[in-house]
C-alpha cells in the first residue's frame, strides 16, 4: 500500500518538475532570443545605413529559414530514430535466438518440421510434437543399408541412428515404409546402453506387454504393421540425449519383367522433397534464390513447371547421411548391372556375383534406390529353390514363359478407359509425367479401338458420356482435355473407380475392356477400393501406372492383381516412353490365363499366390508352395490365347535357398488378406493369418514384434555415463558403420556439426515435453501435473534502459538547439560588428 | 514579414522545449521506477531477515510478518556460500511477493522433505546470481523450524514454464531454483532456467545441533 502511495508522490514530483522547468526555460529563451534583439536593432538602424543592414537582414533571414527547414525534420528524425532503436532493442533478444539458425546457412524449414507417420517415404524416428496428431522427425545421424541378393530372394538390413535431442524421457515412433510384399522378421535396437530384440506375439498381447513395460519405465519397443507397406515401431523411455539405433531386417523377392531383374529401396526423405504446391507454397519461397523470382511471374500458368525443390546433394549428405552396400549373387552370369539413380562402385567376385557400394554420400534424396540387372547371354527363364523348415519343404519357382506367338493369334480391339489423377498430390513433375504417359497411350490407339478419359481429384469428370471410337477428332479433343489438366484438390478415387468399371455392353466379345489408372496412389482407403474392384470388375481388367518418385506401390500392385492387370511404374519423365512401350507390349500380346500348378508324385499342399494370376508377356510366374517333401514333377498348365499351354520341371533339381519359408508365408498372408475381400468367414481367415505369421516370425496385421531386453551385463570397470558402444555386442549386432563419419572434409564436418546443433534445438523446441517414466505412471493414475513455474522477470532493467535513452534524447535535442542558437548569435554579432564598423566609418 | 517569421520561430521553439522536457521527465520517471524495483528488493530483504530470525526463535507456528501490512511470511533462508549470497525465501510466489524475495511454490514440499521443492525468483534481482552457479555448488537452506539442509547442484537446464517436467512427488529429496531465461533479455518470455540440486546428507545438521550452537 505505502509503495503505491510513494509511486504517486513520485509522479507528483515529476509534474512539479514540469511546472518549474517550463517557465524558466521559456524565460531563458526570451532573453537570449537572437531574433528579438536583431528585430529591435533592425528597427533603429535603417536610418543610418541602408545597404549594409539590408545585407545583414538578408543573411539573418537565410539563417532562420535554414533553421525552420532543418530543425523540424531533424526533430522528427531523431524521435523516429529513437523509437526504432527502442523497438529494435526490446525485440533484440528474441531475434538473436532465431538468427542463430539462419546464420549457419540452413533454413529451419529443412531442419525439422511437423509430419504425420503416413507422410514418411523412408525410415525415420518421430517424436510427438506439441500439436496433437503431428510429429517431429528426429535428426538422422546415419543410415546404413545392407542388401543381400541371393537368387530370387533379397534380404535387407537397415540400421539407422538417431538421438533424442530433448531434455526429457520420450516415446518415439520409428516409421518405415517398405517395398510392397516384403516381410519384416527381425527388429534390434540399442537405446542408450541397452540392447533389445523383438519377438513375435499376437498383436493385442504384444501391445499389452509393451504398455506395461512403458509404465514401469523400462526400455521397450513395439513393431506393428499399420498398412501392409507401412510399419511403425514405438520406442518407450528414450532418455535425454540418448542415442537410438534401430535395425530392422526384411525380405522380399526380386522383380522380374521382360528379362530385367530389379529391386527398390525407399530413400525419399519425407514429404518435404516431394512437395505439394498447394500446401507448401510458403516453404518454397524460403528455399533460396531459385524460387525467389516466382512471385513476379503469374504463378498459375507456370505452376506445373515448378520442379520440386530438391536438396543440394551436399546438403543431403548432412541431413540424410546414407551408406548402401549391395551383395548381388544372381545365380546366373551377370550382364548389365545398373543403379538407376545413384552412382555405385562395383567389385566383381565372379561372373555371377558382384558387390556394389554407394560411391559418395552426396546422393539425391528425392529418388528411391533402384538396382536393375540383366543376364549375360540368354536370360534364364526358370529357377527353382527349396528350403526345409521344421520337417516341411518350401519351394519357390520362377518361370518366364518364352515369348512364342501362338498360331492364329488375333489382336482384339480394345475399349480402353483411362483414369487420370489430377489431385494436388500429383503436382510438379508427377502431373507432367502422367500427361506424357496418357498422350503416349492415346497415340497408340488404333482407329478400331474405343476409349474414354476420366479425371479425378475430389470430384470426377468423364470426357465423353460413354466410350467413343478412337478417331482423329475424338483423339484431338482428348489431347486438349489432357493438356488443360491441373493438379489441384483432394483425392477421391472411389467414385472415379466405380465410374470406370461401369460396362455398357458386358456381352461384347469383340472388344477387350481395359481400365488404366494413372495415379500416385496417395490415398488412405485402399481396402474400400480393393473391394470395389473385386465386386465391380466384371470383364474389365484393371492396370495401374504409378507416377512419381515414390508412389504407393502396395496399392498399385494389389489393385492390378485384383483387377487381373499389371502394374507399371514411371519414376522420371525420361522413362515415360520406354515404360509405356513395355506396358503396351503386355496389352497387345496374348495373356496366359487359368494357370494351375500340380505335382505328379507328390502333394502340393499350399500354393501361393492362390489362385495364380494371369500372366502378361515378359512377366514370370513366381510360385511359392509348401510340401511334405519336395520331389516329383511340378507341372503348370493354362491357356495361352486360345491354345492350351503347359510347362514342367523336376523338383529334385531344386537348389537350396534361404528364407523361402518366410517368403511363402508372406505371400500366403497376402493372398489370405486379399481373400477377405470376397469371403464372409473373416474370423477363420484371421486365425490362419495369425498362425502363419507366428510360425514364421513375421509382422502382419495381426502380429507384432515386441522387444525383449537382451543387453549383456556391462563390466563394472566400464564407465556408465559413456555413450560409446558396448564392446561386447552379441553376434549379428553390427553398428560400426553408423558411427563412421571420418571421410568428411573438415569444412563439411563443421557444417555437419552446425546443422546437428541447429536441428537439435529446433527438434527439441517442437517436441512436446514428454513425461518421464515416473510422471507417466502418475498420469496413468490421473493425479499428477508437472509444476508450472511463475513469471520471474521484472521491468526494472528495461525501464532503466528506456529511461536513460529518453534522457539522452532530450539532452541531444537541447544540445542541437543550443548549437543553432550559437550559430545565430555568432552570425548576428558578426553582422552587428560589421554594421558598427560601417557606421563608424561614416563621416 | 519579419514579425511573422519570428512568431513562427517562437512557437516552434515552445514545441521543441515541451518535447524535450516531456522526454526528459518520462526518462527520469522510467529510471526511477526501475531503480525503485531494485531498491524495494534489497530493502525488503533487510526487514525479512529480521522477521526470519524472529520466526526461527519464536514459538509462533504461523510465522512473523516482516512488516505489519505484508501479505507474505518468511519461509526459509537460502544461502550459497561460494557466491556469498543469502536471501530470505517467502511462502508465496505472487508477483507482489516476488518483488521482495524469492518464493517457494506452495504445491511443492518443504526443502529436505521427500520430493522436489521449487524456489522461484526474478532473474534481475534476487536470482541474478543463478547463472553463476556451478555443478557441485552447495545450496544451504535454513527452515523456519530451525532445520538446516544442504543441497548440491547436480544439473541445470532450460524449459518452457508450462513444460518444466518437474515432478514435485519425486522419490528423492531435491531442490530446484527457477528464474527467467535468457538472463540478459529485457522482455518477459516463456523460458525458465532451472537448477536442480540433490540433498547432501553429509552436511545436513539436525535442528537440535543448530539450536545448541
Amino acid at each position: 500500500m505505502i509503495f503505491n502511495g510513494n509511486k504517486n508522490n513520485h509522479n507528483n514530483s515529476g509534474k512539479n518538475h514540469v511546472g518549474n522547468n517550463l517557465p524558466t526555460k521559456i524565460h531563458h529563451v526570451t532573453i537570449t532570443d537572437p531574433d528579438t534583439q536583431s528585430r529591435a536593432h533592425a528597427g533603429t538602424t535603417p536610418q543610418h545605413s541602408g545597404l549594409p543592414l539590408k545585407n545583414t537582414t538578408h543573411r539573418r533571414w537565410a539563417v532562420t529559414g535554414i533553421f525552420n527547414i532543418i530543425f523540424i525534420p531533424l526533430m522528427i528524425g531523431i524521435i523516429a530514430f529513437a523509437s526504432i532503436l527502442m523497438i529494435v532493442f526490446t525485440t533484440w533478444n528474441t531475434a538473436t535466438a532465431k538468427n542463430s539458425v539462419k546464420r549457419i546457412g540452413i533454413e529451419s524449414i529443412k531442419i525439422a518440421r511437423l509430419v504425420r507417420p503416413n507422410d514418411m517415404k523412408s525410415g525415420g524416428l518421430l517424436f510427438p510434437s506439441k500439436r496433437e496428431g503431428q510429429f517431429v522427425e528426429a535428426p538422422r545421424l546415419a543410415t546404413d543399408v545392407k542388401i543381400d541378393i541371393s537368387g530370387p530372394i533379397v534380404r535387407t538390413i537397415v540400421s539407422q541412428r538417431f538421438e533424442n535431442p530433448s531434455k526429457n524421457y520420450v516415446e518415439g515412433i520409428y516409421v518405415f515404409p517398405l517395398p510392397e510384399n516384403s516381410a519384416v522378421d527381425t527388429l534390434k535396437m540399442q537405446i542408450g546402453d541397452r540392447l533389445i530384440e523383438g519377438i513375435i506375439k499376437p498383436r493385442a498381447e504384444a501391445r499389452k506387454i509393451y504398455e506395461e513395460a512403458k509404465i514401469q519405465g523400462k526400455k521397450a519397443s513395439l513393431l506393428e504393421q499399420q498398412r501392409p507397406n507401412i510399419f511403425t515401431n514405438a520406442v518407450a523411455n528414450i532418455g535425454p540425449g540418448e542415442t537410438i539405433i534401430v535395425q530392422i531386417e526384411y525380405q522380399q523377392t526380386i522383380k522380374q519383367s521382360s528379362g530385367l531383374f530389379s529391386l527398390r529401396f525407399p530413400m525419399v526423405v519425407g514429404p518435404r522433397y516431394n512437395p505439394q504446391p498447394i500446401k507448401h507454397t510458403v516453404d518454397f519461397n524460403n528455399n533460396g534464390n531459385k524460387t525467389a523470382g516466382w512471385g513476379s511471374i503469374d504463378p498459375v500458368t507456370d505452376r506445373e513447371k515448378i520442379t520440386p525443390p530438391v536438396l543440394d546433394s551436399s546438403e543431403n549428405a548432412i541431413i540424410n547421411p546414407v551408406t548402401i552396400k549391395v551383395h548381388l549373387a544372381a545365380g546366373f552370369p551377370l550382364g548389365d548391372v545398373k543403379s538407376v539413380y545413384h552412382s555405385m562402385a562395383t567389385t566383381d567376385e565372379n561372373e555371377s556375383t558382384r558387390t556394389l557400394e554407394l560411391v559418395d554420400k552426396n546422393i539425391t534424396a528425392d529418388r528411391d534406390f533402384e538396382l536393375t540387372w540383366k543376364a549375360r547371354g540368354t536370360t534364364p527363364n526358370a529357377a527353382l529353390f527349396k528350403e526345409q523348415i521344421r520337417g516341411k519343404d518350401y519351394i519357390l519357382a520362377f518361370i518366364t514363359p518364352p515369348a512364342v506367338r501362338p498360331q492364329n493369334h488375333i489382336v482384339k480391339n480394345r475399349e480402353t478407359i483411362f483414369v487420370i489423377d489430377n489431385s494436388g498430390s500429383m503436382g510438379g513433375q508427377s502431373i507432367i509425367q502422367a500427361k506424357f504417359a496418357l498422350s503416349d497411350a492415346l497415340s497408340r490407339l488404333s482407329s478400331k479401338d474405343k476409349f474414354n478419359i476420366i479425371r479425378f481429384d475430389d470430384t470426377y469428370e468423364l470426357l465423353f458420356p460413354k466410350a467413343v471410337m478412337a478417331i482423329a477428332k475424338n483423339i484431338n479433343r482428348a489431347r486438349n482435355f489432357v493438356s488443360n489438366l491441373e493438379a489441384d484438390g483432394g483425392t477421391e478415387m472411389l467414385p472415379a473407380l466405380q465410374a470406370s468399371l461401369v460396362d455398357n455392353n458386358t456381352g461384347n466379345n469383340e472388344h477387350i475392356r481395359q481400365v488404366i489408372f494413372i495415379t500416385d496412389g496417395a490415398i488412405g482407403n485402399e481396402q474400400q477400393l480393393f473391394d470395389a474392384i473385386a465386386s465391380g470388375r466384371g470383364r474389365s481388367r484393371v492396370f495401374t501406372i504409378g507416377i512419381g518418385s515414390a508412389p504407393n506401390t502396395f496399392f498399385m500392385r494389389r489393385a492390378a492383381e485384383m483387377g487381373r492387370g499389371t502394374f507399371t511404374h514411371i519414376g522420371a519423365t525420361n522413362e515415360v516412353e520406354e515404360r509405356m512401350t513395355a506396358f503396351f507390349d503386355k496389352l497387345e500380346n496374348p495373356v496366359l490365363t487359368g494357370l494351375q500348378a500340380e505335382v505328379q508324385g507328390g502333394i502340393l499342399s499350399s500354393v501361393s499366390p492362390d489362385p495364380l494370376p494371369d500372366l502378361y508377356a515378359g512377366e514370370p510366374i513366381v510360385l511359392a508352395a509348401q510340401m511334405k517333401s519336395a520331389e516329383g514333377m511340378l507341372t503348370i498348365t493354362g491357356d495361352y490365347g486360345d491354345q492350351p499351354w503347359q510347362i514342367s520341371m523336376q523338383l529334385d533339381n531344386a537348389a537350396s535357398g534361404k528364407g523361402i519359408g518366410r517368403l511363402w508365408a508372406r505371400r500366403r498372408i497376402a493372398s489370405l488378406e486379399a481373400s477377405r475381400s470376397y469371403s464372409n468367414d473373416s474370423k477363420n481367415i484371421d486365425r490362419n493369418i495369425e498362425v502363419t505369421a507366428l510360425d514364421h516370425h513375421l509382422v502382419s496385421r495381426l502380429t507384432s514384434l515386441v522387444a525383449v531386453d537382451v543387453s549383456p551385463t556391462r563390466p563394472k570397470d566400464k564407465d556408465l555415463v559413456s555413450k560409446e558402444l558396448p564392446t561386447n555386442l552379441p553376434d549379428g549386432w553390427e553398428f560400426e558403420k553408423l558411427f563412421d563419419r571420418a571421410d568428411q572434409s573438415p569444412p563439411m564436418m563443421q557444417k555437419t556439426r552446425a546443422y546437428q546443433k541447429a536441428s537439435y534445438q529446433r527438434t527439441a523446441q517442437l517436441m512436446t515435453a514428454a513425461p518421464n517414466p515416473q510422471i507417466t505412471r502418475g498420469l496413468v493414475q490421473n493425479n499428477l501435473q508437472a509444476v508450472v513455474l511463475p513469471k520471474t522477470a521484472t521491468d526494472a532493467d528495461r525501464n532503466i534502459i528506456l529511461g536513460a535513452m529518453l534522457v539522452l534524447l532530450a539532452a541531444l535535442i537541447t544540445l542541437i538547439t543550443a548549437m543553432w542558437q550559437n550559430v545565430g548569435n555568432i552570425s548576428r554579432q558578426h553582422a552587428l560588428a560589421q554594421a558598427k564598423r560601417e557606421y563608424n566609418r561614416l563621416p | 514579414m519579419v514579425l511573422n517569421i519570428s512568431k513562427r520561430k517562437n512557437s516552434t521553439r515552445y514545441l521543441a522545449i515541451t518535447i524535450v522536457a516531456l522526454l526528459g521527465i518520462a526518462g527520469i520517471a522510467l529510471i526511477g521506477s526501475g531503480l525503485w524495483i531494485k531498491a524495494k528488493a534489497n530493502l525488503a530483504q533487510i526487514l525479512l531477515n529480521q522477521a526470519f530470525e524472529e520466526t526461527v526463535f519464536s514459538t509462533l507456528k504461523s510465522g512473523i510478518k516482516p512488516w505489519y501490512w505484508a501479505d507474505m511470511k518468511p519461509f526459509a533462508r537460502l544461502k550459497v556460500p561460494r557466491l556469498e549470497v543469502s536471501s530470505i525465501v517467502l511462502n508465496d510466489i505472487s508477483g507482489e511477493a516476488l518483488a521482495f524475495g524469492p518464493g517457494h511454490m506452495v504445491n511443492t514440499p518443504v526443502p529436505g522433505e521427500n520430493g522436489t521443492s521449487v524456489f522461484a525468483a526474478h532473474r534481475d534481482t534476487h536470482f541474478s546470481w543463478l547463472k553463476n552457479l556451478q555443478l557441485g555448488d552447495v545450496l544451504s537452506v535454513e527452515r523456519t523450524d530451525g532445520n538446516k539442509v544442504s543441497f548440491k547442484v547436480i544439473r541445470s537446464w532450460i524449459a518452457r514454464y508450462d513444460e518444466s517436467g518437474i515432478n514435485a512427488d519425486s522419490s528423492s529429496k531435491r531442490l530446484i531454483l527457477s528464474t527467467c531465461y535468457p538472463f540478459d533479455s529485457n522482455t518477459p518470455g516463456p523460458l525458465r532456467y532451472l537448477v536442480e540440486a540433490e540433498i547432501d546428507h553429509t552436511t545436513a545438521i539436525s535442528s537440535l545441533e543448530y539450536l545448541n550452537r
